[in-house]
C-alpha cells in the first residue's frame, strides 16, 4: 500500500482551502448558536435579578471567585471539543471535496520519493501527461529534506479516461561533482476504470556511481 | 524633521495606491542565483520582506546591504528575507548576487512571473509580509528616510 502525505500540495491547493474554511465559518457559527449559553459564559435568561450588593459581597461559607476553576474547565473543555469538531469536518470536507473533483473511476495521482540521494540533488520535475505538460514544480532545500527523511509527496493529481496514456518525467538537479544533470523517463500505463497511482523513484545506483529514475504503477 | 515628515507622507501615499496592501501575498517558487530555492508559502508564521532588485538599479545594492543589516538583527524575532532580481539575462543577475555578499538568498525571477504578480513598477521595491502571508506594506524607493519608515514597519510586524 503506498504511503499518502500531504506534506506538501501543489500552489493550486490554496485557493480551494480558502473555499473549505469559507464553508467551515458558517458551520462553526452555528456549533457556537447551538450550544448553551451557560457553556459560553454568557448570564442564564431568567427572571432572577442580582442585586449589586449582593453580587459584590458573596455570602459566608461560598468558594471565591478564583476558585470556580471547575466551570472553566468545562468550557474550555467544551471550546476544545468544538475544535476538534472543526477539524474532522474539515477533513471530511476535504476528502468529500477529492471524491467529487476527482473521482475514483478517472482519478491518476502521482507520487515521488526520493531514496539516499547520494548521487543526485533534485532541483525540479516536469510531468507531461500524453505530451501536456501538467506540472512543473521546484524543490526547496526543507521539501528536500522532507523526502530523504522518507517523505512522499503527492506531485500530481489529475482526471483521464480510460484507455492508453503515457507519461513523461523530467528530472533536473545536480548530479555527481556539483554538475547539472537532466534526465527523463517514460512510462506507458493503461488507465482501468479504479484510480491510478504511479511513482517516481529516484535512487542510487551504487554500482554505476549513478542515480536512477523510475516510475512504478501501483495496481 | 519637515522633510522626513514629507518623506513619510509620500511614503503612505505610495501604499495607498498599491492594489495588493491587505492581499494575500501571492505564493512562488524561484530558483536561487545564492542560497538555495525559496517558496514563499514555506514560510508563513514569519515577517517575510520581498526585495525587487536589478543588476541595473544602483541604488539596489545599497538597499540590499541595508536589509541584510536588518535581517542579522531582527532574524531571531521570526524575519524571513528574499531578494528577487527581475533581469533578463540570468548569468548577469548571478554575477550580480554573487558580488551582492548578503546573507539572504537572492532569487532569480527572469520571466517576471512574480514581479508581474506584485505589480513592481520600480526599482528597488520592497513589500512586507505578515506572519499571516497578507501584504502589509511597500516601499517603492530607498533613501535614509525609507529605510527608516521600513524599519519602524518592520518592528511593527515582528510586534505583532
Amino acid at each position: 500500500m503506498l504511503q499518502m502525505t500531504r506534506a506538501m500540495p501543489p500552489i493550486d491547493a490554496a485557493p480551494r482551502h480558502a473555499a473549505r474554511t469559507a464553508l467551515l465559518a458558517p458551520l462553526l457559527a452555528g456549533l457556537l448558536a447551538a450550544l448553551p449559553p451557560a457553556a459560553l459564559g454568557a448570564p442564564p435568561a431568567g427572571p432572577e435579578v442580582t442585586t449589586p450588593a449582593a453580587s459584590a459581597a458573596p455570602p459566608a461559607g461560598e468558594p471565591p471567585a478564583a476558585e470556580s476553576s471547575p466551570d472553566t474547565r468545562g468550557l474550555d473543555q467544551e471550546i476544545q471539543g468544538l475544535k476538534k469538531d472543526v477539524v474532522d469536518l474539515n477533513k471530511d470536507l476535504f476528502i468529500l471535496e477529492e471524491e467529487l473533483l476527482f473521482p475514483a473511476n478517472t482519478q491518476v495521482a502521482v507520487f515521488l520519493s526520493v531514496d539516499v540521494g547520494q548521487f543526485f540533488a533534485l532541483d525540479s520535475v516536469q510531468l507531461k501527461l500524453d505530451r501536456k505538460e501538467v506540472i512543473n514544480y521546484l524543490y526547496t532545500p526543507r521539501e528536500l529534506d522532507a523526502l530523504l527523511k522518507g517523505g512522499v509527496q503527492r506531485l500530481y493529481l489529475g482526471n483521464l479516461k480510460v484507455g492508453a496514456h503515457e507519461l513523461v518525467a523530467f528530472f533536473s538537479g545536480k548530479g555527481p561533482n556539483e554538475r547539472a544533470y537532466k534526465r527523463g523517463a517514460s512510462l506507458r500505463f493503461e488507465k482501468g476504470v479504479g484510480a491510478k497511482y504511479l511513482e517516481l523513484k529516484i535512487d542510487d545506483r551504487q554500482r554505476k556511481l549513478q542515480p536512477e529514475f523510475e516510475i512504478k504503477d501501483w495496481e | 524633521m519637515a522633510v522626513m515628515a514629507l518623506g513619510c507622507s509620500l511614503a503612505v501615499q505610495a501604499q495607498s495606491r498599491y492594489a495588493l496592501i491587505g492581499q494575500s501575498a501571492p505564493d512562488f517558487a524561484l530558483h536561487a542565483a545564492v542560497g538555495g530555492n525559496a517558496r514563499l508559502s514555506e514560510h508563513r508564521g514569519e515577517v517575510v520582506v520581498l526585495s525587487f532588485w536589478s543588476s541595473r538599479c544602483t541604488p539596489c545594492r545599497t538597499q540590499l546591504a541595508a536589509l541584510n543589516r536588518s535581517l542579522a538583527t531582527y532574524h531571531s524575532a521570526g524575519l524571513a528575507m528574499f531578494g528577487i532580481g527581475v533581469d533578463d539575462d540570468p548569468a548577469q543577475a548571478r554575477e550580480f548576487a554573487r558580488s551582492a555578499s548578503v546573507s539572504f538568498a537572492l532569487l532569480l525571477d527572469p520571466a517576471k512571473g512574480v514581479s508581474r504578480s506584485y505589480q513592481v513598477d520600480n526599482l528597488p521595491m520592497t513589500v512586507l509580509i505578515d506572519r499571516s502571508g497578507t501584504v502589509r506594506n511597500v516601499l517603492r524607493d530607498y533613501s535614509p528616510e525609507s529605510e527608516q519608515l521600513y524599519l519602524q514597519q518592520l518592528r511593527a510586524l515582528l510586534n505583532e
